[in-house]
């Protein structure tokens, strides 16, 4: 499955509220509550912090993959949201987070997950796409950008 | 006279479009006559860059390898039960690395004169297709390739395949 099959207006926020990992990472999942992909928030959040208390899902250049796999989801789930004024995800050259992606898979979807990954892993290479994404102004726009 | 196809070889990625393509081989198999192959690449090149993306960390490409070695079973099987229905055997092929370079490699080495695969997404951006790994190994490989599309159909086939 390719990520522009997975992400539509619904499962953006720009911009987040949340000034921390915690905060992002709750209003990300609530976010997919609120789409109707998950009814469990609690079960979700247990399953993502889980993943990021083994590591910090935040990269370089801006952008963090927060990712699990979770049984609260039936098919592989993305969540978009651009904090523009960034907030510190524990990245790995330290500095703020604006762009993250959630991505939730079930157990059993271990290959459309990893090709997910990867899609997302190609696009952040491109610091011009990560800097036009942070700079949408909302979720109209972050759509049209995968599609272009 | 002997037919074109000899030697099928369908890819299996456990997608739907990918069992569709391995009942419309199995039926071509039949129809054919010709030796039926099927292929899963388990993905560790894609493994490796998200290890050195900082994106897994060591643990989890280990436990993601494993599930892909499940998965890779479980779908290669259901192919041998749906072939074993229909009185056709199969080779089963499990292998890892470079998807395209698998799908290559298997072509030239079993010497396979169709590949055949699941319909392919559609594309939606230029990003698709560049990096749609079975579209560039269907542009690249060897052999003549089918493209198995119309799953409703196929299915229909299938189950009236004596």
């Amino acid at each position: 499955m390719e990520l522009v099959e997975l992400i539509n207006e619904n499962i953006v926020k720009i911009p987040l509220a949340g000034n921390s990992k915690d905060d992002i990472l709750k209003e990300l999942i609530t976010v997919l509550k609120d789409a109707g992909y998950i009814d469990d928030v609690e079960e979700t959040y247990r399953d993502v912090r889980k993943r990021e208390d083994k590591g910090s899902t935040g990269l370089e250049n801006g952008i963090a993959i927060p990712h699990a796999k979770t049984s609260t989801v039936k098919d592989m789930t993305l969540a978009l949201g651009i904090k523009p004024s960034g907030v510190d995800f524990e990245s790995l050259d330290g500095k703020p987070s604006k762009v993250f992606f959630l991505l939730l898979a079930p157990p059993d979807q271990a290959g459309p997950h990893i090709e997910a990954l990867s899609e997302i892993a190609r696009l952040s290479r491109s610091r011009y796409f990560l800097e036009t994404l942070s700079n949408a102004k909302n979720p109209k726009e972050a759509v049209e950008l995968f599609k272009s | 006279m002997e037919g074109p196809i000899k030697k099928i070889m369908v890819y299996i990625d456990g997608t739907e479009e990918s069992i569709t393509a391995g009942q419309y081989a199995i039926c071509l198999s039949k129809s054919a006559g010709a030796e039926l192959s099927a292929l899963y690449v388990i993905n560790t090149r894609a493994l490796n860059e998200l290890l050195r993306a900082r994106i897994f960390i060591k643990s989890e490409q280990e436990e993601y390898k494993n599930d892909l070695e499940k998965d890779a079973d479980r779908y290669l099987k259901h192919i041998k039960a749906l072939a074993d229905e229909k009185a056709i055997n199969v080779n089963l092929i499990k292998a890892s690395g470079n998807i395209i370079a698998e799908i290559k490699k298997s072509v030239k080495e079993l010497d396979i004169d169709l590949l055949v695969i699941g319909e392919l997404s559609r594309i939606q951006s230029r990003l698709d297709e560049l990096h749609n790994e079975v579209e560039r190994a269907m542009r690249s490989v060897s052999c003549s390739v089918l493209i198995v599309k119309d799953q409703e159909r196929v299915e229909t086939l299938y189950e009236s395949l004596k």
